[in-house]
């Protein structure tokens, strides 16, 4: 074992000395021998793979520390900051909660984020189907038609759809009170699905398109039903897919800068998002750029805790590969 | 069984048939239609809700811009005007108070002549914003996921902590690299003109703030790139590797003929998806350098519409435009994802 390593390792050798630049690329190969070949000669990738991976954390992670730092700064002494916090106030961290609840409008994000994930993963995993693996007359015009959507700005569908969410509906009287969406959850849940449904149709078609068609048709053959051979085969081959478009839909809402301003009256008790909260820290005189900073560390945790959940579904396609044909 | 007939009755008594899998009656509808009927079916919901809540108020938006401005009064709009709305923009004389493209031709060279400063022209600025920031975003996204996709110690923490500044939120975005860029908070001003990129104040100064957006908007991106571009990498069947090495391609090889084609879907759809966003730049630019100092479309946009001056149909215009705008190039997209191998169609 130890000699074939060492061979491999004198080749490796010789392509990094003449190509580097692509060794940097590639490594997907060497992912296997990494277990068993760390006493190899492979340090030269190991090491190239190092300052790659620092590099990226660094310059990721600096403007969080700097925001940390910029929350551990007393009031008004904001300035000249660098490394170190202009003094030392870790109490903003609970000031955030007694100025306003800050909590309610973090939970008020998260509903309204899962909820637009779900319906977003649901109805488009159906298209992304549709669009990835059925033959249809006017399949592409209504894919261009759903890519359409996310050519305007938000400002777009704000006035005629601030009409629609502002008129009473006599069948929504039994579960709003008066009839209207605005001040709801659902003020916010309808547009941003419909605004982000495109991203997660296209990311879905592609990966739902990908899988090999004989692993559908033995399902079927099993029988399986169509809707069965969706959600039993496809999705779960699909997972990486499938689990981006959920990260993906639900950081955007969660994080949606203009409906969430304007959908609601900014109560907490009204539905508003987490943007509300933030931003009801920029006083009429003064922004409290520290209670700001201290929110926003606060609000990027369940987010931070969704990643850490989902990434163990994205690399899950390691299995989805070994399935496939 | 009962209630199977029922439903039967319900959705037209569709005679059961050797498909008969389940027992259900709407589920042996479905397992019946043909490829093309399944596929509408499948569609439906989706379609659905993009009419109510994206198709028919754009077409209420379009209807609008094709009326005039009403300025005074009770009524927020005045009669038909066409076109005109459309005219007024791409000549430069909207009502706006930075225009969407203002260029004069001349009779020397170079044949034009630029009414307002380059970036102070939101076409101009939206355009070159979106193609470098792309750019950037594409190479580290690239860089960030394959650094990801390897097997290390603390991988789950690493990935957390490149995934991260895409949670971020924009309102917060902006304020970090607003105070970084700050002279008295900040060092970004100080680093910038070390550097010589800067003038003495780059928050107001176009060209500089430019660039704070560009940063601003890199910094926080790139992970939307390498998640997608990370999905599209687990993806890829190992053993292609395996028999690759055993051929004896060499890295680039690998790269150009197994990573490259087989990450090429969902690369496309993460550049085409962040192509489209980067042209509707606003939240960023408001909540940091501002929309005075760096005009995008979309600023121009949501100043015309809410910027207490009335002009609806001339803010409905510019959205329609900025739509045109990126439709056209997003057809450059279009084409490439036809020709791509393993592409969408």
């Amino acid at each position: 074992m130890s000699d074939r390593h060492r061979t491999d390792g004198g080749e490796t050798r010789t392509d990094v000395l003449t190509e580097s630049h692509e060794a940097e690329l590639d490594r997907g190969p060497f992912q296997r021998w990494v277990d068993d070949s760390i006493k190899n000669p492979q340090k030269v990738y190991r090491a190239m793979f190092y300052v790659a991976a620092i590099f990226f954390l660094v310059t990721t992670l600096f403007p969080f520390y700097w925001l940390l730092m910029v929350a551990l700064t007393p009031e008004g002494q904001l300035q000249d900051i660098i490394f170190t916090p202009n003094g030392f106030n870790p109490g903003a961290f609970v000031e955030v909660f007694q100025t306003i609840p800050f909590h309610w409008y973090v939970f008020n994000s998260f509903v309204i984020a899962t909820a637009s994930t779900i319906v977003v993963l649901i109805i488009g995993s159906l298209a992304g189907y549709a669009f990835g693996r059925l033959e249809f007359p006017g399949k592409v015009p209504l894919l261009l038609l759903v890519l359409v959507i996310s050519f305007f700005p938000p400002a777009a569908f704000f006035i005629p759809l601030n009409d629609l969410f502002n008129t009473s509906f006599f069948f929504l009287e039994p579960i709003t009170g008066d009839g209207t969406l605005y001040n709801t959850p659902g003020a916010m849940v309808l547009p941003l699905s419909a605004i982000f449904m495109p991203l997660a149709i296209f990311i879905l078609t592609t990966f739902y398109s990908q899988i090999p068609e004989g692993l559908e048709d033995a399902a079927r053959v099993e029988g399986t039903t169509r809707l069965g051979a969706l959600f039993r085969v496809i999705i779960p081959l699909s997972a990486p897919g499938v689990a981006t478009a959920g990260v993906l839909t639900f950081i955007a809402v969660y994080n949606e800068f203009f409906f969430s301003f304007l959908m609601t009256d900014g109560q907490p008790e009204s539905w508003a998002p987490l943007l509300e909260g933030i931003i009801a820290y920029q006083g009429q005189y003064e922004v409290l750029y520290h209670l700001m900073a201290a929110a926003s560390i606060i609000g990027v945790i369940p987010v931070a805790i969704l990643v850490i959940v989902a990434q163990e579904k994205i690399v899950s396609g390691l299995t989805a590969g070994a399935l496939k044909e | 069984m009962a209630t199977d007939t029922d439903t039967d009755l319900l959705v037209g008594g569709e005679p059961e048939t050797d498909r008969d899998r389940t027992g259900n009656a709407v589920v042996n509808w479905m397992e019946n239609l043909s490829e093309a009927a399944y596929a509408y079916l499948l569609l439906l919901p989706a379609f659905a809700l993009l009419a109510l809540i994206a198709f028919y108020p754009l077409i209420a938006t379009f209807v609008t811009s094709l009326r005039e401005d009403q300025t005074r009064g009770g009524e927020p709009l005045g009669g038909f005007v066409g076109l005109d709305n459309y005219v007024d923009i791409l000549t430069g004389n909207a009502r706006l108070a930075r225009q969407f493209i203002d260029v004069g031709l001349t009779g020397s060279f170079p044949f034009f002549e630029f009414g307002t400063p380059f970036l102070q022209q939101a076409l101009f600025v939206t355009i070159g914003f979106a193609i470098i920031s792309v750019f950037f975003e594409t190479v580290i996204g690239f860089g960030q996921a394959y650094v990801l996709d390897q097997e290390f110690r603390g991988r789950r923490w690493v990935r957390v902590a490149i995934i991260l500044p895409w949670a971020v939120p924009i309102v917060i975005q902006g304020m970090i690299f607003f105070l970084l860029f700050q002279p008295e908070v900040g060092f970004g001003t100080e680093l910038g003109q070390w550097l010589g990129i800067f003038g003495p104040n780059p928050l107001a100064d176009s060209q500089d703030a430019f660039i704070i957006i560009l940063v601003a908007d890199i910094w926080k991106s790139s992970a939307f790139m390498a998640l997608l571009i990370l999905a599209g990498l687990q993806s890829v069947d190992r053993s292609l590797y395996d028999v690759a090495r055993v051929a004896g391609a060499s890295p680039w090889q690998r790269f150009k003929r197994i990573t490259l084609p087989l990450v090429l879907p969902a690369l496309l759809v993460a550049m085409l998806f962040r192509t489209m966003d980067a042209m509707r730049v606003y939240g960023l630019i408001e909540s940091s350098v501002g929309c005075t100092t760096v005009p995008s479309l979309t600023c121009l946009v949501v100043e015309a519409m809410f910027g207490g001056t009335r002009i609806y149909a001339t803010a409905a215009a510019v959205a329609f435009a900025t739509a045109v705008v990126i439709g056209l190039i997003i057809s450059v997209y279009v084409v490439f994802f036809r020709d791509a191998e393993g592409g969408l169609y």
